[in-house]
């Protein structure tokens, strides 16, 4: 595996705010960003379902390896040089149900989060 | 000879001989530790064993040198056995310090080398095709 894409939600500020961190982070494996139901997004993987894809976070490998959601957001802590370790400690049994309870929280209202924050910084 | 200067020998002698058993210890089981980080090239573990093993021979011979002045004067040999004990077990310390550093470096560019190389922590969802554009 040597490339991960990242269908991303454009449209909410705390996803734009996380890839501008995202592609700072040294990496370990090279991450793509794709914004969500693009023609790019379309062209690279035409058999997706591509409405799946706004509800939370995909991710896909350069095999094929469709990752979502919680899972998405471990492969993308996996991909970094100073996170991979934190990728194998939330996907241990212990905390793998609180990692996908966290993930998809912040998920679901990432447009209400997004305002918070926006709000807070002016 | 007067007791001082047999301390002083005594004291030599014992804490190179040391660092020198250390260091060989170190040399011989390191590089297996080397060579699988390096992933099997050889000449290159062998080099960065070499290296490693200098610096600790610097470092732990100049700690040797600079700790050997008394500062006091032995009139007994029992002084003097007391004086050498405690200079030997302050080299021997540092020794250890130095061989668990060493150690420590070791076992990070282990750790590093296999996460290079680990499986992703979760299994796919599913797959799809990818079209090279």
């Amino acid at each position: 595996m040597s490339v991960l894409t990242l269908l991303y939600d454009p449209g909410c500020g705390l996803c734009r705010r996380v890839q501008g961190w995202l592609a700072e982070q040294p990496k370990l494996i090279e991450l793509r960003m794709i914004p969500i139901k693009t023609d790019a997004a379309r062209r690279r993987f035409p058999e997706l379902n591509h409405d799946l894809t706004s509800e939370d976070l995909t991710v896909i490998s350069d095999r094929g390896e469709v990752y979502f959601g919680p899972k998405a957001w471990l492969m993308v802590l996996w991909s970094l040089t100073r996170y991979r370790d934190w990728s194998y400690r939330l996907a241990a049994p212990e905390l793998l149900p609180t990692t996908r309870r966290v993930v998809s929280l912040i998920s679901q209202h990432r447009y209400q989060i997004s305002r918070v924050a926006s709000s807070l910084a002016r | 000879m007067n007791l001082e200067v047999a301390t002083y020998l005594l004291y030599l002698g014992i804490s190179i001989t040391l660092t020198i058993w250390v260091a060989h210890t170190l040399h011989k089981n390191g590089r297996i530790f080397l060579v699988d980080v390096f992933h099997g090239n050889e000449p290159l573990a062998d080099s960065v064993n070499h290296l490693l093993v200098v610096g600790f021979y610097l470092i732990n011979l100049g700690f040797v040198s600079l700790a050997l002045k008394l500062g006091y004067d032995i009139a007994t040999p029992k002084e003097g056995i007391e004086a050498l004990s405690v200079k030997v077990g302050t080299v021997m310390l540092v020794l250890g310090a130095m061989h668990f550093f060493n150690l420590l470096i070791f076992h990070r560019m282990r750790q590093r080398a296999t996460r290079l190389n680990a499986p992703p922590p979760v299994s796919a969802d599913g797959f799809t095709p990818v079209e090279e554009v």
